[in-house]
């Protein structure tokens, strides 16, 4: 096949990993509100085939332009993309065997991928001289994977948990309000039925959704936490191998350009955020608050630097 | 702790401003420029120390203070851990009340009990200590190296400072231009005013030096930049070639300590100027460009170059605008488009000539207010013109007045010169605060207690026992290790059934 052949392989295979990806996320959706098995089948199989097109989207690339497959920004979203999906398969659906999620994930890859389909859309081609080093494979891969890992812990979960975290509060405070008083102290077990209080036979609708469709606060907050603390040696890595790049291409391995600014930004909010999550008085809410801010700081540091801010990385296209 | 994160989200917040604010070492020319579009704030920044955040006396304050309190932080830890690791583990009064604890009876007596409970968790790299008193008791402990990661992290970060002070302070960082052909020497004077030295630089330049053999750009037909390289031959002190190699972008150069990179390129035209004949100039000339506007290609942009003749009376200066592929100009001047030059075509050279007094001593600039012009012309490669006609004499003519000739178009390779001898320890550092993060994230402390007492059918084995961390992942480690201590005692046959029931 020619370049030519591959480069329009890539494309229609990222156009069915999206519209699979979008379809997934309504079966996810629609699986949260119906809590019918059969959907939850349907969008992880239909997932799964936009992963599998995800990834002949990124092989056929790297087959097109010669060389690894993550040269610029578009390349780069689309392999984002697929590891958020793949994390959120293997770690939550596979590990945690949470099945519940789906649709928050896949929002994310969905939204990363129309923003580089849209904005950052570059044919494929060879790499301009300052990204041609065999650093690329190591700087970016790590760099990806730790951009990843802190989206679906730090983005997605952090997000959800903030959300379970709050309802639960409001039922804690309802039920506290209603006869007789917990005879639980205030401790909050949500998976089991709340026989305590009035009518806890007769479930109405909104609360079999209210109860069941995500995984208890605590279970959330564990999950970002592994996730997080899996992702911040990837990160540290990542920083740590494009300093070594830096000292290569630049003479100098920190010079405090834009990019590595805010990439030591994201590491020390990911810092603060393990030691949080550590001293007590910080656990739950706050440091999930700063999880949260250190995702805002991964999108700045990922499209902000690249896009408006002027520095090394301003590549733009490339 | 708390104190070092407050400093360390301190140090993040200047890092937001050092990357927003245009800085002065990275981008002189933006900070120029926004002093110019904004006078009040850019003053004010100024007098902040906004237009270098990372070398201001506030920033460097907070990371003294960060550190500071970092080492005030971690000598108690570092006792506490060097204490602790010469400790033997602590028996415990009651071993019922901790998070875990089981019971099992076995056929042995309680010295054989404690004595395979020993092996056991010592196999499984526990610290295990027996009682004092001879109690049938043990007192086993895991996962100090959780500690240890955790304290190696946070001291590599120390040795950082270390490596990034004495790389900095005895470095330097400078650019060398150099054209084709010549020869570039490692001295105060050759760099080109951008020498920026370390606090405690002692000015030992080395004198090694490097000649350019030949520069290449290339590019492909869209435009985009290929390649840019350097051939170049390295020379120590003395001025022998010690090695022939290649500088590009991504692939430096380095001799006697100093390193080159490929940082940026251009034109060298060797310009000649003759009087009734005789040479009296001929150098190559650096031009630079003007950054080109929005839209169009940087190397759609001219030349400029000056050249300075103060021997002449009255002294004469030109300005010379180099156009090395003469296309570009002629599509610009017929369409109006510009066009990328990657490359020589027929290059053409548009000159002024002003006489007068040179009162600008600069090689990049000439000062025209106490000048007149005295004449002006185009000369292409291999001509040459009569500096104040503009024509151009042919070839095997002299002439009696001045001329300008254009005999070869050279190009010269700007490399980045540095030395930093703290590299490699900054790049242990980091190696070091790698290897202290997985452990101190992904180990946890464990304490297990034990006690063998005698009872009417042998021994009752008493296991107790609590994790610090990875709470969930320590349930099912300790019922295994209360199953191997079991089985040690030799309560074999009970084990074999729970497996057998299980497994129907």
């Amino acid at each position: 096949m020619t370049d030519l052949q591959w480069g329009r392989v890539s494309n229609d295979a990222f156009n069915v990993a999206l519209f699979s990806y979008v379809a997934a996320m309504v079966g996810y959706f629609a699986y949260l509100a119906f809590r019918r098995t059969s959907f939850w089948a349907i969008a992880r199989t239909v997932a799964s085939v936009g992963l599998f097109a995800n990834v002949v989207c990124v092989v056929t690339r790297g087959f097109a332009a010669h060389r690894v497959p993550w040269g610029n920004m578009y390349e780069y979203s689309v392999l984002l993309a697929l590891l958020v999906v793949a994390g959120y398969l293997l770690i939550v659906e596979g590990y945690y065997k949470i099945h519940t999620l789906g649709g928050f994930a896949l929002m994310f890859s969905v939204f990363t991928m129309a923003i580089a389909v849209s904005f950052l859309y570059v044919g494929p081609g060879p790499l301009v001289p300052a990204l041609n080093s065999y650093w690329i494979k190591i700087h970016v891969v790590a760099a990806i994977s730790g951009s990843s890992l802190f989206a679906l812990g730090g983005g997605v979960l952090t997000i959800l948990f903030l959300v379970q975290d709050r309802r639960e509060r409001r039922q804690v405070a309802t039920l506290r309000a209603q006869e007789p008083p917990p005879i639980m102290g205030g401790s909050v077990d949500v998976d089991a039925p709340p026989d305590f209080a009035p009518d806890a036979d007769e479930p109405t609708a909104g609360d079999v959704v209210r109860r069941g469709v995500l995984p208890t606060a605590a279970t959330l907050d564990r999950m970002a936490y592994r996730v997080i603390a899996f992702a911040f040696p990837v990160w540290t890595f990542a920083v740590i191998a494009g300093a070594i790049w830096a000292q290569r291409a630049w003479g100098r391995y920190w010079g405090w350009d834009p990019k590595e600014t805010w990439s030591f930004v994201t590491w020390v909010i990911y810092a603060g955020y393990l030691h949080a999550r550590s001293t007590s008085g910080w656990k739950g809410r706050p440091a999930a608050v700063i999880a949260l801010v250190g995702f805002v700081s991964l999108l700045i540091t990922y499209y902000a630097v690249n896009l408006w801010i002027v520095g090394l990385h301003s590549y733009k296209g490339f | 702790m708390r104190t070092a994160l407050i400093l360390l989200l301190m140090l993040a917040l200047a890092s937001v401003a050092g990357s927003l604010v245009p800085q002065w070492p990275n981008s002189p020319e933006r900070v120029v420029r926004f002093q110019l579009d904004h006078p009040l704030v850019g003053a004010f920044y100024g007098r902040a120390g906004l237009f270098d955040v990372f070398g201001s006396w506030w920033f460097v304050l907070i990371t003294t203070l960060l550190f500071v309190s970092l080492v005030a932080c971690l000598f108690p830890r570092t006792r506490a851990l060097v204490r602790a690791l010469r400790q033997r583990p602590v028996q415990a009064r009651e071993i019922d009340s901790f998070r875990l604890y089981e019971e099992r009876v076995v056929p042995a007596d309680p010295a054989r009990v404690i004595d395979g409970s020993r092996r056991v968790l010592r196999r499984r790299m526990f610290r295990v200590a027996r009682d004092d008193d001879g109690r049938p008791a043990l007192a086993a402990e895991k996962g100090a190296l959780r500690e240890v990661g955790s304290l190696l992290f946070h001291w590599a970060f120390l040795l950082i400072v270390v490596g990034v002070i004495y790389g900095k302070g005895t470095g330097f960082t400078g650019r060398a231009v150099v054209v084709e052909g010549k020869t570039w020497i490692d001295a105060q004077a050759n760099y080109d005013g951008q020498l920026r030295t370390g606090r405690f630089f002692n000015g030992d330049f080395t004198g090694a030096g490097i000649h350019l053999r030949g520069f290449e750009d290339t590019y492909r037909r869209s435009g985009q930049p290929m390649d840019f390289v350097s051939h170049v031959d390295l020379l120590d002190a003395q001025g022998n070639v010690v090695k022939q190699t290649d500088i590009r972008v991504n692939d430096p150069a380095s001799i006697d300590g100093i390193e080159f990179f490929q940082y940026g390129f251009g034109w060298a035209p060797v310009v000649e100027v003759r009087r009734g004949g005789e040479v009296i100039s001929s150098e190559p000339i650096t031009f630079v460009q003007d950054t080109a506007p929005e839209g169009v290609p940087q190397l759609a942009m001219p030349w400029h170059g000056i050249l300075k003749l103060p021997f002449l009376d009255p002294e004469a200066g030109l300005t010379l605008e180099l156009w090395p592929d003469s296309r570009a100009w002629l599509q610009l001047r017929t369409t109006g488009e510009s066009v990328a030059m990657t490359g020589e075509f027929q290059p053409i050279m548009f000159f002024k000539v002003f006489r007068g007094d040179l009162t600008d001593t600069s090689p990049l600039s000439l000062d025209t207010s106490v000048m007149r012009q005295a004449g002006r012309g185009v000369v292409g490669a291999g001509q040459t013109v009569d500096l104040r006609t503009g024509e151009a004499l042919a070839e095997g003519a002299s002439s009696k007045g001045l001329t300008i000739s254009f005999p070869e178009l050279r190009q010269y390779s700007v490399l980045q010169v540095s030395r930093d001898r703290g590299v490699p320890m900054v790049l242990l550092a980091a190696i070091l605060v790698l290897l202290g993060l997985l452990p101190a994230l992904y180990t946890s402390r464990r304490k297990v207690w034990v006690r063998a007492e005698p009872n009417e059918n042998g021994t009752v084995l008493k296991v107790g026992g609590f994790a610090l961390q990875r709470k969930p992942q320590f349930d099912e480690e300790f019922s295994k290790l209360v199953d191997a201590m079991a089985r040690a005692a030799g309560e074999v046959p009970a084990v074999e059934e729970k497996e057998r029931v299980s497994s129907r």
